[in-house]
């Protein structure tokens, strides 16, 4: 009966047996003769040869095998194999490996034989040996093998038998349920032999075609589709897949691509190679012609940035947006040969397609409800030829309410795009409305997008569904930014400001090989810095900058797409640290940070400045200063009027009596932010974000016998503000107001620069109109 | 008709074979059984022989062989019935079927193609009405094709055949090959009473080599009552008059014959996996007589 050495080993104890075998081979390599290993042909006669042990593949039913004394073909006993049906809890296949803990050498055979039947004609997946629960190197395998209830000799050649020096898998099996249903086979007398009856061995690489694949340096490839075939004793050919360890590789110019041992081709520069490969004496046919372009073509700059609101879009990838939950961008379905990689451009995370045939990109876990939208949306960019028919498709797929794949509720439509919509080399913006879909009759659970074409490379941005109609937030600022406040030379080391004298000399682009493109434009007649596709940008101070007597850094920064920015001071070293900014802005954003933020630069040394993040940035107002004194709010009270009250009609000043009833903040539809604070103790009106402000007096008043308007005004940031005195019908006229004011100003106006348009004698409101934030104090009319 | 009749199977060939080995007088023959091994030495039966004819196939490649010495037969048979054989092919003069190989061979190719009404093409050359000879040497060395269906042949049919017809004429199969078993070869007469299915033949196999990987030289050595079979320097059978059923008809000249022919009773069809083309090289064709 069971007289064998009958093993079910798990895959941890083999691999504790492999490493053992391996350490022994590395003795024996350096300090003893190389040991005789047995060269035993039989594996299994009517038992485990000597030495032999069985391990199931991992998922297999571990009892498919057995030793079986009643039927066998000659001898004893017999291996028998029980496939389990489909859905058997121990195990959905039978499948397994007979290997040795010592090799054996096998160069004196030419074949693995051995003889099988089976209870009904089948098809054996898989039969071969060189599977040693390791590295098995010498893996050689015969697909497909037909069985049927006669006892059949079946021959595996040895693709070279020269190799196998002490080969540890001698055999394995690996077979399913036939249309669901098990069955049993037996196999018996498995030897190695050798026949001399095979002939012409012939060898190949990727099934003997003769690829030609462009390739970039970088990449790598695995060379596959190894075969070996022998004509069989019968006069008909047998082809047996083998292992790449049989193989050796060879690239016909090693400084554009090497490959190694395991048929794994590297890519090193640009041009061509060719990789072929032998099998022992035998060129094999099929060859590799790599065409490498060196590094990889892409886009120099990112996608262009988006403009619909994010209230109207459900996006699956793009910076500008929250995206949704996307399962994968490469379903890697067969036949695909779609690879995908994030890389970034300027900044911009872009999704790239390389050796695109198709590509399932799905989101069935969360499927999107686009049942508001309008459009589709994708950037695409493409190094490769456009010309017709070259096509790129796009198939959006539903799942319907039931949200699985193929539930009778699926709908789907694929659209193409051809040249002139397909562009090389640049970015194309497809703005696809969904009415376009014909076919996809829902799309309240949509769950796929299916990427093809005749394309092989294409980066990928901005991929979102949107509601055609919605307002574009503005890409560049309408506004200036603030003009700084005046202040002494001492306290300000400029680098970039209309209102301060910079450091001469200094370098806004000095090329540290970004790809950010700098430039100034004009914003409202202001000169400032733009920032256009950031991924990083260095300034270079004209000189050493010592601002060890400084404070802050000022930067007023404006973006409607960053997402991400970064400010550097740098001294030698270099030494850098950066500060965060808070990104995308509302408007311009004027920010102060503590120089000790940048700790630990050598403050008395600044050699550069460095932004690093994306999207398009405006800059304006890179300065040093002292800090304090007035920069964003007076730190002083209003100076305090010093008229005789019996000549004064105040409307705002703690220093008199004021028009009572009088609303500092009617509604007119204003942005203007209106409050009071405290001023060195002193009440004083302050407009946040002023675009107009009104005051209506709590009564008409008759100035005709004042002479003068009074203001005090402090700002540190406006560029316009104009002052206007109303009478009814409306009749009103404005006066300019020079700003930003270095400290407190105090106004004078004469009344007559009002008249004629304004009636003096029945005066009932005050308008500003302008920007920035204004402190006012003291509003009061005298003569 | 220079028609060949032959319906024998591999059983029959077997039994043939078990017949011969018990019916041997020579010690020699019993060695060299049936299935006698490449490495076998048998003992090599003495004659002095003189060359009175050869062809050595030497020219240059895409050549056809030498019209002094060979003619062509064309065709499917004159009884369109594949040579009397049920074989497959069309027979050509074209050099895709037959020419020198410009290193010394010729070469005989079977492909798969429309050609004739027939889906295989192949040649077949013959010394007829060129060169026969009775008794002496003949020998030729050759590589054979492979696979199912595939059957190339080195024989010779008595010169009186269009008097007498086959197989009166006698018919002499110095090598005979099928090549979904490319470790035979089969050495066969046939005569008025032992034909087709009934010849005597006699097969020879190596254990561990085959026919269509190296050069073997096939050969009969003919005398007055003798036919000895060899491969190479093994002489695996002999045929004397008491051992056919019927009349000795090897008594006059004999002409040659080289073909490839593709399917027909004696081989069986090609399968979908038998590889074509398929060609037969042959080194030299060397004729002798003995000197006494």
């Amino acid at each position: 009966m069971k007289n064998i050495k009958h093993h079910l080993q798990t895959l941890m104890l083999l691999s504790s047996l492999a490493i053992l075998v391996v350490v022994s081979c590395k003795r024996e390599l350096e300090d003893l003769e190389p040991a005789e290993f047995p060269n035993t042909p039989e594996v299994f006669i009517d038992g485990f040869s000597a030495g032999l042990n069985y391990g199931a593949f991992g998922g297999s039913k571990v009892t498919a095998f057995d030793v079986d004394t009643e039927v066998k073909y000659r001898g004893s006993a017999s291996m028998k194999f029980s496939v389990p049906d489909a859905g058997d809890p121990q195990g959905a296949y039978a499948g397994g490996t007979y290997y040795t803990s010592v090799g054996r050498d096998l160069r004196g055979y030419d074949a693995l034989t051995f003889w099988a039947k089976a209870s009904k004609a089948a098809t054996i997946d898989v039969v071969g040996f060189g599977n040693d629960f390791g590295e098995s190197k010498f893996l050689t395998v015969l697909n497909n093998v037909q069985v049927n209830s006669n006892w059949q000799k079946f021959i595996i050649p040895i693709p070279d038998a020269s190799k196998l020096t002490q080969e540890r898998g001698m055999f394995f099996y690996s077979e399913g349920p036939e249309d669901g249903l098990g069955y049993t086979f037996w196999i018996d007398e498995v030897k190695f032999e050798k026949l001399g009856t095979l002939a012409h061995p012939r060898a190949s690489i990727l099934n003997g075609e003769n690829q030609v694949s462009p390739a970039e340096t970088g990449q790598q490839l695995t060379i596959g589709g190894l075969t070996a075939t022998f004509n069989m004793p019968t006069g008909v050919d047998q082809s047996v897949s083998a292992a790449p360890g049989y193989f050796s590789f060879s690239s016909s110019d090693t400084s554009v691509a090497t490959v190694h041992e395991a048929g794994v081709v590297t890519v090193l520069s640009s041009g061509d190679a060719v990789i072929t490969a032998r099998l022992g004496d035998i060129e094999a046919t099929g060859s590799l012609t790599l065409s490498s372009t060196g590094g990889a073509v892409m886009p120099q700059t990112p996608a262009p940035t988006p403009t619909i609101g994010a209230d109207s879009v459900i996006s699956l990838f793009s910076n500008a947006y929250t995206n949704v939950t996307v399962d994968t961008w490469n379903t890697r379905w067969q036949f695909s040969t779609a690879e995908d990689f994030d890389l970034q451009i300027a900044g911009d995370d872009v999704k790239r397609y390389r050796n695109l045939n198709f590509v399932g990109i799905e989101f069935a876990a969360q499927p999107i409800n686009a049942t508001a939208m309008t459009h589709f949306h994708l950037d695409i960019w493409t190094p490769d030829p456009t010309d017709l028919p070259k096509a790129f498709k796009v198939l959006l797929v539903d799942f319907g309410a039931n949200g699985i794949f193929g539930g009778n509720d699926d709908s789907q439509h694929e659209l193409a795009f051809t040249r002139p919509t397909l562009v090389t080399g640049q970015w194309v913006s497809l703005d696809i409305p969904l009415s376009s879909f014909t076919g996809l009759t829902n799309r309240a659970h949509l769950a796929q997008l299916v990427l093809s074409g005749d394309i092989p490379n294409v980066y990928v941005d901005n991929v979102y569904f949107y509601k055609a109609g919605a307002v574009a937030p503005p890409s560049a600022p309408t506004t200036a930014a603030p003009t700084p406040p005046v202040r002494p030379a001492a306290d300000v080391i400029s680098i970039f400001s209309d209102a301060y004298t910079n450091v001469p000399g200094t370098d806004l682009n000095p090329n540290w090989g970004q790809a950010t493109v700098v430039s100034q434009v004009q914003i409202a007649g202001n000169n400032t810095l733009r920032y256009g596709g950031l991924n990083y940008q260095g300034t270079q101070f004209g000189s050493n900058v010592d601002a060890s007597a400084m404070t802050h850094l000022h930067i007023d920064f404006w973006t409607a797409n960053s997402t991400l920015l970064n400010v550097f001071l740098i001294s030698p070293g270099p030494v850098e640290t950066s500060v965060s900014l808070t990104v995308p802005t509302n408007g311009w954003t004027s920010i102060d940070i503590p120089l000790s933020s940048f700790s630990p630069v050598a403050i008395n040394n600044l050699i550069q400045f460095k932004f690093e993040g994306n999207g398009d940035i405006y800059l304006d107002n890179l300065y040093f200063h002292k800090g304090g004194g007035g920069a964003t709010e007076p730190t002083t009270a209003a100076p305090t009027p010093t008229y005789n009250a019996a000549n004064v009609i105040s409307v705002f000043s703690n220093a008199y009596n004021n028009i009572p009833g009088t609303n500092l903040n009617p509604g007119w539809g204003q942005a203007t932010q209106v409050s009071q604070v405290q001023i060195a103790g002193n009440n004083t009106l302050l407009y946040t974000g002023l675009n107009y402000q009104g005051i209506e007096l709590g009564s008409n008043q008759n100035l005709t016998g004042m002479t003068h308007l009074h203001l005090n005004v402090w700002t540190g940031n406006s560029t316009a503000l104009n002052v206007f005195l109303i009478s009814p019908g409306p009749a009103e006229k404005p006066y300019a107001l020079t700003v930003p004011t270095s400290g407190w100003a105090t106004f004078d106006i004469p009344l007559t620069e009002f008249t004629p348009t304004v009636d003096l004698s029945n005066v009932f409101q005050f308008k500003f109109e302008g920007n920035g934030k204004i402190y006012l104090d003291n509003i009061l009319f005298h003569n | 008709m220079s028609v060949k009749e032959l319906a024998l199977n591999h059983s029959n060939t077997m039994k043939y074979s078990s017949f011969m080995l018990f019916n041997s007088l020579l010690l020699i023959i019993i060695s060299s059984a049936s299935w006698g091994c490449k490495d076998d030495a048998n003992a090599i039966i003495d004659r002095n022989y003189q060359l009175v004819w050869e062809d050595e196939f030497n020219g240059a490649a895409g050549t056809a062989p030498d019209a002094a010495k060979w003619v062509y037969d064309i065709g499917i048979g004159p009884g369109n019935d594949g040579w009397g054989n049920q074989e497959l092919q069309y027979y050509t003069d074209r050099p895709e079927n037959i020419a020198l190989d410009g290193q010394g061979n010729l070469a005989i190719t079977a492909r798969s193609e429309n050609f004739g009404g027939r889906s295989f093409t192949s040649a077949r050359i013959k010394t007829q009405g060129l060169f026969a000879q009775a008794y002496g040497r003949f020998e030729a060395r050759m590589k054979m094709p492979w696979g199912p269906g595939i059957w190339p042949a080195f024989w010779m049919l008595g010169e009186n055949i269009d008097l007498v017809a086959w197989p009166q004429c006698g018919e002499i199969d110095i090598m005979e090959y099928r090549g979904q078993q490319p470790n035979l070869i089969y050495g066969t007469v046939h005569g008025p009473g032992y034909s087709g299915g009934a010849a005597i033949t006699k097969s020879f196999g190596f254990t561990n080599d085959r026919f269509d990987v190296d050069f073997h030289v096939f050969a009969i050595e003919w005398g007055v009552d003798y036919l000895d079979f060899f491969v190479d320097d093994t002489l695996y059978q002999r045929i004397r008059p008491e051992d056919v059923p019927g009349e000795w008809v090897f008594d006059q000249p004999f002409f040659l014959i080289l073909n490839v022919a593709v399917g027909g009773n004696y081989v069986g069809f090609p399968t979908p996996q038998t590889p074509f083309p398929q060609t037969m090289l042959v080194d030299y064709v060397k004729v002798y007589t003995e000197v006494k």
